[in-house]
């Protein structure tokens, strides 16, 4: 089987400093991923989410800062309601809120990117395609 | 019900409370059909049945009327709930808007799958309880079982789309132009059906606190796909999780846009909708 | 579609030892988009810098994407570098091919290299549809307006006037001064609070730029960083005045534990401030001492430590058991914080003094014996399990300190928030003492009870931070960022498609944005003064209309598209 292919929004305060310092490390990391750097976790689209699944990505991370560690006043607050209300429409629909992954304050360090990473590469390998949708 | 309505719109237009009442008409071809009721001579064809939502088409009127044009319009729960919706969103304004709020049947909440079959300003008729729509066979025998199969049913069903917009243009909540269907980096154009994931979900999605769970949007769609069932996990996430229903009041806003954190909740295997499903997929 | 040169960074082999360059450059060629695909040693060199810019300025590109290393290494120099040669910000583009590709997949370079020519695309792409926020500037009033003329205020105004800037100080009370002047000494250096104020005061009087404003109170306030227009009555009449910032320095107030040990029933039952003021006046007569610690603090009602309480009762209680001879002294605690070097010092100092600890729970209070007079208190020692009773003549209450009655009031006038408990708080814990809106600062126990040291110290900060808005004669909006380098715009709202359905106001943590009504419709307004680009606004908009052109939806989209 075709190893998933993931995307991930990095807020440029938290996720996008562990992927940063996974690179400085030079920690060998499974190739399928692209990260896309925002300013905020707050600044992610629920469309654009959307638009990534129908394009054929597998999962999507967001990675975001912890609960009352925003810089923008808790901005990643708001985020996280609504990317969970998200998950459970993918729920009804079937695709599954495992494939939106939404780690808050847990990518800080490079290790920790690699293993959010690795661990969610792991995970959509056992998800059945998400052909039917296509 | 139907001479209650008729005498609180002639009192409304007797005493110029409102310019108009909005509501339904049976014309002289026998055909029933949305009217401004301006003279309470006219109430006489007034009619109650079947149900049409009137929130869009009221929205539209008082857009178009000048400033201090004041409507008072005939709406069932789910017609009253949208008009608070558009209040909020400054659509409408509160002082131009009188409602006269009507009760379904125990019937109508069926169809609908309603569980607040009734407005929360009731004028005429009784109220009858609502139902839970997870209790409800159809909703029931489609949501159930595993990811896998929930998405072989959704996919099937969707594919039968003929992207006609009917449930766009028919959700009262659904008011923007240009909307993000009909843009290239969103929803591919030109492709019918239409791409499932972006176009259904982006405009589920876009409702989902805003829903009032009407219903237009299935009844309009000429292919029957129940559209309605999209809505209904996140309307209830909403409900449990922050005690949140959309169109109540024009004061309380979305959770979903406030940082307020009331319950920090990011540990979840199973969406909180399928509890209610649960007893079935064991026996 | 704009035309586009690319140019690929080798970093001395660190890109091109693991990426195939000749395979990027092949995939690049066939975009014909791409005019100009240069490959270059290293854009760190000035001479490949120099190199990069005359190929740009030759070829007929519009736009620069560069890929080399990520944002966070040196490519910000690069853009910098690129920025001061003349090349507009928005005209360029920067891709990771380093830490997020060449340096994670060494050992497999031929999906490395499939990766790099994707991330290549995604930044082409993005490029493409980049575009420039608005920007806006204002004059600034150098004066500022600090309120609150505790030690906190008085350190702050005497700093920004030694500056060289105007400074209105406001005053709730008739004279300035604040805690200090209710208290005897300070610790934990024992000096008298009027040593310790009095120069303060004098500048107060002497400096031609403070201008002093006892008896006044905010009403309302208006305008952004660097031009606010602060209302307030003065002695009972209307007044304003325009400052460039604001610092609040209103302090915090006693809490009086009625109720509690019999406080307000019992006359040998007091709290610190009493016996400060009995201390002032010299009506202090005291041998057998008790002083009950966290009284109304640490519990459920006001968990947090207010801590300044501990200290205060080390000083009290050692200056009684070295003055008053044959004196007893006991202090009831539930834990002494004394963090810090000076303040641990402190601590086994009043040991050695003689005052003695004992330690209590919170379920297992110190008793009261005597009703209309107290003559002993009985408590369980925590530690040894032993109930012991203390005689004594007088029972001190170590309160906390609680948040003024208007704070609320205030923090809505000035756009700025309050803590759970009601004291002002920080926008972020890495910025110290600023505030959700840019140029008004905190500082003192309005933020979080703290000792006179530190309020004066913070007064001061607080003054240096106010000094980098004031010495602008202008202050433009993209630079009201509180991270080194731009902002990384301002949203846009587009006013034709705007609803004014109002998501973007309810979700905007900054209060940036809001509705107006105009040519009879509602649309959405935003401050660019306010805005910090976070983008809340962004994602909840329903169609797309509220944007940051620096990161606008097209170019996420393209780039999801392009992105395998
Ligand atoms: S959705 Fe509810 S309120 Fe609306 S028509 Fe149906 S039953 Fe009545
Ligand atoms: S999404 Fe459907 S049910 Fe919900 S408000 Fe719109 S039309 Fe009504
Ligand atoms: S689908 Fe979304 S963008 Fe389109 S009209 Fe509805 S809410 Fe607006
Ligand atoms: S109404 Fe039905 S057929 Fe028409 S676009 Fe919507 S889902 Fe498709
Ligand atoms: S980008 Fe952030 S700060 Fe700016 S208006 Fe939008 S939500 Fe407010
Ligand atoms: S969310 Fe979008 S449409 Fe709604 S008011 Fe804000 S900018 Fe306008």
């Amino acid at each position: 089987m075709n190893q998933p292919r993931i995307l991930i929004f990095a807020c440029k305060w938290c996720g996008f400093i562990g992927a940063d310092a996974a690179g400085k490390k030079r920690i060998s990391l499974p190739s399928r991923f692209r990260v896309i750097p925002m300013e905020c976790a707050s600044l992610v689209e629920t469309d654009a989410i959307l638009r990534a699944l129908a394009g054929g990505i597998d999962g999507i991370a967001v990675l975001g800062c912890h609960i009352g560690g925003c810089r923008y006043n808790n901005a990643n607050h708001t985020a996280i309601k609504r990317l969970e209300l998200l998950q459970d429409l993918l729920d009804t629909t079937g695709i599954g809120s495992s494939r939106l992954l939404l780690s808050f304050g847990t990518a800080h360090e490079d290790y920790q990117f690699e293993e959010i990473i690795k661990n969610f590469f792991d995970e959509l390998t056992l998800l059945p395609p998400l052909d039917p949708w296509l | 019900m139907l001479e209650k309505t008729k005498n609180i719109a002639r009192q409304i237009l007797e005493e110029k409370k409102a310019s108009a009442v909005f509501g339904l008409m049976r014309n002289e071809w026998n055909i029933i059909q949305p009217h401004l009721f301006e003279d309470p001579a006219g109430l006489a064809n007034l009619v109650l049945e079947p149900k049409w939502l009137l929130a869009k088409l009221a929205m539209r009127i008082l857009r178009s009327s000048p400033e201090n044009y004041k409507l008072a319009v005939i709406c069932r729960g789910c017609d009253e709930r949208a008009l608070i919706e558009l209040i909020k969103r400054n659509q409408i304004e509160k002082e131009n808007l009188l409602t006269i709020g009507i009760a379904c049947s125990q019937e109508q909440a069926a169809i609908c799958l309603c569980d607040r079959p009734y407005p929360e300003k009731l004028d005429a008729g009784e109220k009858v309880s609502g139902v839970d729509p997870f209790q409800d066979e159809r909703v029931r025998k489609f949501l159930i079982g595993n990811d896998k199969e929930r998405m072989k049913r959704w996919a099937d069903m969707l594919k039968r789309c003929i992207k006609c917009y009917g449930c766009r243009n028919s959700c009262p909540i659904c008011i923007c132009e240009p909307c993000k269907l009909e843009d290239d980096v969103w929803v591919q154009r030109g492709v019918v059906p239409a791409e499932t994931i972006t176009f259904h979900l982006i405009r589920a999605f876009h409702l989902s606190d805003t829903c009032v769970a009407c219903g237009a949007c299935q009844e309009a769609c000429p292919v029957n796909i129940p559209l309605l069932y999209l809505q209904l996990g996140m309307r209830k996430t909403l409900r449990e999780k922050y005690g949140y229903e959309a169109g109540l009041d024009p004061e309380t806003k979305s959770p979903v846009l406030s940082s307020a954190f009331e319950k920090p909740d990011t540990d979840r295997e199973f969406p909180d909708w399928i509890n209610s499903l649960r007893e079935e997929d064991e026996s | 579609m704009a035309n586009i040169s690319v140019f690929l960074c080798k970093c001395f082999g660190e890109i091109d030892n693991t990426i195939n360059f000749d395979f990027l450059r092949e995939e690049l060629s066939k975009d014909p988009s791409v005019v100009l695909i240069s490959i270059v040693d290293s854009l760190c060199l000035e001479t490949d810098i120099e190199k990069t810019v005359s190929q740009i300025r030759e070829s007929n590109s519009d736009k620069v994407l560069i890929a080399a290393c990520s944002t966070l290494s040196r490519g910000n120099l690069v853009i910098e570098s690129l920025i001061k040669e003349g090349v507009e910000r928005h005209k360029i583009g920067l891709v990771d091919i380093r830490e997020g590709c060449a340096w994670i997949h060494g050992d497999n370079p031929e999906d490395a290299s499939k990766k790099a020519k994707d991330l290549i695309n995604m930044g082409i792409a993005a490029l493409q549809h980049k575009d420039m926020s608005d920007d806006m500037s204002v004059t600034v009033h150098p004066n500022a307006l600090i309120i609150g003329a505790g030690p906190a205020g008085l350190a702050a105004a005497m700093s920004l006037a030694r500056t060289g800037f105007k400074v209105n100080l406001l005053e709730r009370s008739k004279v300035p001064g604040g805690m200090l002047k209710l208290i005897s000494r300070c610790y934990p250096d024992n000096d008298d609070a009027s040593n310790k104020l009095g120069p303060y005061l004098r500048e107060v009087e002497n400096n031609p730029l403070i201008t002093f404003y006892p008896q006044s109170k905010i009403t309302s306030v208006e305008g952004d960083t660097g031009n606010f227009t602060v209302h307030f009555s003065f002695q009972e009449k209307d007044s304003f005045i325009q400052a460039g910032v604001i610092i609040v320095a209103t302090g915090a107030k006693i809490f009086f534990p009625t109720g509690l040990y019999g406080y307000g029933e019992i006359k040998n039952v007091i709290n610190q401030m009493e016996f400060e003021r009995q201390s002032l006046n010299g009506s202090l007569e005291t041998k057998k001492p008790v002083f009950i610690q966290c009284v109304g603090a640490r519990n459920r009602e006001r968990p947090y430590c207010s801590t300044i309480c501990c200290p205060i009762s080390l000083k009290n209680a050692s200056r009684i058991a070295e003055d008053i001879p044959g004196a007893s002294v006991f202090i009831l605690h539930r834990g002494i914080m004394t963090p810090g070097n000076t303040l641990e010092k402190y601590y086994r100092d009043t040991l050695s003094s003689g005052v003695q600890f004992i330690r209590f729970e919170e379920e297992q209070p110190p008793r009261i014996i005597g009703s209309d007079y107290v003559e002993a208190v009985e408590v369980y020692d925590a530690i040894t399990g032993i109930t012991r009773k203390i005689e004594t003549d007088l029972v001190v209450l170590s309160t906390p300190l609680v948040p003024n009655n208007d704070n609320v009031q205030l923090a809505e006038m000035l756009d700025i928030e309050v803590d759970r408990y009601g004291f002002f708080s920080e926008i972020y814990p890495m910025h110290p003492l600023e505030t959700k809106t840019d140029g008004i600062f905190i500082c003192g126990s309005a933020r979080w009870p703290v000792s006179s040291d530190h309020s004066i110290l913070q007064g001061k900060a607080a003054a240096m931070k106010a000094v980098s808005y004031l010495r602008q004669s202008k202050i433009a909006a993209s630079t009201l960022s509180r991270v080194p380098g731009l902002k990384s715009g301002h949203a846009r709202v587009v006013p034709e498609s705007c609803t004014g359905c109002g998501n973007c106001v309810a979700a905007c943590p900054f209060d940036a944005c809001h509705i107006e009504k105009l040519e009879g419709r509602y649309i959405s307004i935003v401050n660019m003064m306010k805005c910090k680009a976070c983008g809340s606004c962004v994602s909840v908009c329903p169609n797309g209309t509220m944007q940051i052109p620096e990161h606008n939806y097209r170019m996420v989209g393209e780039m999801i598209k392009m992105a395998f």
